[in-house]
């Protein structure tokens, strides 16, 4: 029940502030700032997906570094855009959203991906049996989805969904407990927890298993940010990395920081948000090579899928959609 | 007959014009992202590009308006009469058909699925909700102004309640219910519009999409097409009032 914002709110937020962000025009003018000010745009409310983030800034991660982290944004902030016209110098979005901008002729690149795997999944019923996201489709039923993600493409492309009836997302699991024989999107961190607590038995489906799996909580800036500032990028990224291994050791004060600001979000949802989002993070690619790190590959991979969806007209470069921060400090190098 | 044409429709021509060069050269040469904000002929060629898209949309939408708007102008006709009949009732109800007014359509939408189900009966009862209100409030003011003396000849006569509504009070409100339906069929495409986001389906989805995929040309055109249907619901009551006011109201024989 945390996601209590309808679309149709997400959209008219979005709208206003793409209308303000029009409005108030000068690239660049408000980021810069000599007093190591830093703006990030968030795309939701503070929730164990942002833990790294409001960890690094508890244990001061970003002021040993000289930065002042500042937080704006939230659910239906245009964080894409507000990067593209300067507002923010970083944001949150998803891997293919990257590579849509870049599409649309934006340099918008990613430096840092929170999630190795990707945290959004469908949740069941577990009472119909099911055990797969084929099995699901097989059966048929309703999904509620936000309507024009991506992956609602990848599944139309690679499954049956004749038997589905698609109905849009709106933010509330309400529908889904009323009908054993619905189906929707979740976030790991939040969705199948609350419908838990309130008497439901979810199960859970990635949607990585389908073959689909963009990074997600991805930090983005500008590729002339990354590549002309790289020590300021550096430093930014390695306050984030220092936050994540703390939240991930211990995420209770992180916690505890984010509740205050998110009242819908009680304490124990958030204790069992981070302890589901875990394996997502820190996998054995990220054991390797660091929490946040990104492969070429999968960034080739995502350009083809989402090519192949009609979504892009050609994948832009891989290399040129990311800026692997471990190639300026002092995490090992990886394999490109 | 050529020259009222003339008149009624170089101004506003003139205006579109205006307005789409200078928007074009404007965004061009200020060099704003197309994220933030299309040309205006990046805007059409979206339309045209995704029309096998947005043409289906905007019937859907189109159909759901429909249906939202004939059962505001029926429940709201028939409301406004029984409020007329007198002033206790009237004091007894109508506070409560303000409620319709005041009711944030984008706050309740959700429960509208959860009432009505995912699909068209949740977008009809947004279109319902938003537009029945000002169907109420404009024909019972009309209803309410019939001249006392006109009321008292009908009553002279023996009139029976029926003719007294059939044939005084109801033509008497026609210019105030037709006012009513001019607002109301704006409304009902906005209210639609909610509804689609909520419960799926027309040119709501359309936006929705288009927003998630970072499409603002898209965007744009959807919003136009939603315009679009606003103005045709316009210019039918507009039409309408022309033909069904012309032998009784002065108003509509001169423009």
């Amino acid at each position: 029940m945390s996601r209590l914002f309808g679309p149709h709110l997400v959209v008219a937020i979005g709208m206003a502030t793409l209308l303000a962000i029009v409005a108030c025009g000068s690239k660049d003018a408000a980021t810069r700032d000599a007093a190591g000010k830093v703006a990030l745009a968030l795309n939701w409310k503070p929730e164990p997906e942002f833990g790294g983030l409001y960890e690094a800034e508890r244990i001061d991660a970003f002021a040993k570094r000289g930065l002042t982290l500042e937080l704006t944004g939230g659910p239906g902030a245009p964080v894409v855009q507000m990067v593209e016209a300067g507002k923010v110098e970083f944001g949150i979005a998803a891997a293919d959203e990257v590579m849509l901008a870049r599409d649309r002729g934006t340099d918008i690149v990613a430096v840092f991906a929170t999630y190795q795997t990707n945290p959004q999944g469908i949740m069941v019923h577990a009472a119909r049996g099911l055990h797969s996201l084929a099995d699901l489709f097989a059966a048929g039923g309703t999904l509620a989805v936000e309507p024009g993600v991506a992956y609602t493409k990848f599944f139309e492309k690679h499954y049956d969904l004749a038997k589905m009836r698609i109905v849009p997302y709106g933010y509330s699991i309400a529908p889904f407990l009323n009908d054993p024989t619905m189906a929707q999107q979740v976030f790991v961190t939040a969705e199948p927890i609350a419908a838990r607590r309130q008497g439901a038995d979810p199960q859970l489906f990635l949607i990585a298993e389908s073959g689909f799996n963009p990074y997600a909580a991805v930090v983005i800036t500008t590729g002339a940010r990354a590549r002309g500032e790289t020590k300021r990028v550096a430093d930014f990224v390695a306050a984030l990395r220092e936050g994540w291994r703390g939240y991930l050791d211990d995420p209770t004060q992180a916690n505890a920081l984010m509740g205050q600001l998110n009242k819908e979000m009680d304490a124990e949802t958030f204790r069992l948000g981070a302890a589901a989002q875990q394996p997502l993070i820190e996998d054995a690619f990220a054991k390797q090579y660091g929490v946040g790190a990104m492969s070429l590959e999968r960034w080739a991979t995502l350009g083809k899928q989402l090519q192949e969806l009609g979504l892009i007209d050609a994948p832009p470069a891989p290399q040129d959609c990311f800026v692997q921060v471990e190639a300026l400090g002092s995490a090992p190098q990886q394999p490109r | 007959m050529k020259r009222r044409f003339v008149e009624n429709f170089l101004p506003p021509a003139a205006t579109f014009l205006l307005t789409t060069a200078a928007a074009e050269f404007g965004i061009r040469a200020a060099g704003i992202s197309p994220l933030l904000l299309p040309t205006p002929s990046a805007v059409a060629r979206a339309a045209l590009q995704h029309s096998p898209t947005l043409l289906p949309a905007l019937a859907m939408t189109a159909q759901a308006v429909a249906v939202g708007l004939a059962l505001s102008i029926a429940v709201g006709l028939l409301v406004a009469i029984a409020l007329s009949t007198s002033r206790w009732v009237e004091r007894a109800f109508y506070p409560y058909a303000i409620f319709f007014q005041i009711v944030p359509i984008v706050a309740i939408a959700p429960l509208l699925v959860i009432w009505f189900g995912y699909g068209m009966r949740a977008v009809v009862a947004a279109a319902f909700i938003v537009s029945v209100f000002p169907v109420i409030a404009n024909s019972l003011a009309g209803l309410l102004s019939v001249d006392p003396a006109l009321r008292d000849l009908f009553r002279l006569y023996g009139a029976s309640g029926f003719a007294q509504l059939w044939k005084l009070s109801l033509p008497w409100a026609l210019p105030n219910v037709l006012t009513g339906l001019r607002i109301a069929a704006g409304l009902a495409v906005i209210g639609a519009i909610v509804g689609e986001f909520v419960g799926g389906g027309g040119l709501g989805v359309v936006v929705l999409e288009a927003m998630r995929q970072q499409r603002t040309d898209l965007v744009f055109a959807a919003v136009l097409h939603a315009a679009a249907l606003g103005l045709a619901l316009f210019a039918a009551v507009n039409a309408t009032s022309h033909f069904a006011l012309r032998r009784w109201h002065s108003q509509e024989t001169e423009p």
